[in-house]
């Protein structure tokens, strides 16, 4: 698993905590037959991993997240999946790592 | 982002007709190895991390022996659906105490927007909402059967 394991909990937990606080999202969901009850605790789980993720991270993930809705962008095929921007070959990360910035748009990338 | 077509969502790889646990937590891990196999998911280990947080969320059982759990993640690199059976039942605490013999898993990337995913996910229940689509599912014998079944209601 990556060491960034933490900031992608992150925003997985921001990804959950976004839609079931979207009133339309939660109705559907519980008239789906769903119970979303962990809220709150899902909060404290997200105040956790955040305190876990590296210091550096946190403000541009912070940024980028009430920016954008989304602190946190995957690249694929050396395309910002954020921006759009196919990133030059220099943007990749140093080998055994697997974050960097987008120059255009300033979310976190993830190189999988 | 859209919702693709049953066939590009649901392959013969998907299709696990008899899981093998009887917890969520070793089932989830089970399927999320067959999408991982498949090429849709990236760092399978973190998925189901996400996954366990989406069930402390509660339990992802919507009774009639169905659960279907999910997640927008960015372990996901395609939408998919993994489609789980289980004979013997999957404690699951579902709110009308039944044991849990059809498992849908719904994927997403995080590209897709809530919207999407929660239409996805309803997509998935939909499938599973008569007693005569569970049936079928249930009694399916071979792959073509029980994607042909997901045509119909999932396309």
């Amino acid at each position: 698993m990556s060491r960034h394991a933490d900031l992608l909990e992150l925003h997985d937990i921001d990804l959950l905590l976004r839609t079931v606080q979207r009133e339309s999202c939660a109705t559907r969901l519980r008239r789906l037959g769903y119970r979303l009850e962990g809220i709150d605790a899902l909060r404290r789980r997200r105040e956790r991993a955040a305190s876990r993720v590296e210091p550096r991270w946190i403000p541009t993930y912070e940024r980028a997240l009430s920016r954008y809705g989304r602190g946190l962008v995957a690249v694929r095929e050396r395309v910002c999946q954020g921006c759009f921007v196919t990133l030059p070959t220099s943007a990749a990360p140093d080998h055994g790592d697997t974050l960097t910035l987008c120059e255009s748009c300033g979310r976190i990338l993830y190189w999988p | 982002m859209t919702i693709g077509e049953a066939s590009t969502v649901f392959d013969t790889s998907l299709f696990i007709p008899e899981l093998r646990y009887r917890k969520p937590e070793p089932v989830l891990g089970e399927m999320v190895t067959r999408a991982s196999r498949a090429g849709a998911v990236t760092a399978g280990r973190f998925l189901r991390t996400s996954l366990a947080l989406r069930e402390r969320l509660g339990p992802t059982a919507v009774g009639k022996g169905v659960a279907v759990p999910h997640a927008r993640s960015i372990a996901v690199l395609e939408p998919r659906l993994v489609l789980g059976r289980s004979r013997q039942g999957i404690e699951w605490s579902a709110p009308d105490d039944e044991v849990v013999r059809l498992v849908l898993l719904v994927l997403s990337p995080a590209e897709a927007s809530a919207e999407v995913h929660v239409e996805w996910v309803a997509r998935a229940v939909g499938a599973v909402r008569t007693v005569r689509q569970r049936q079928r599912l249930l009694d399916a014998e071979s792959f073509d059967e029980v994607a042909s079944l997901l045509r119909e209601v999932i396309a």
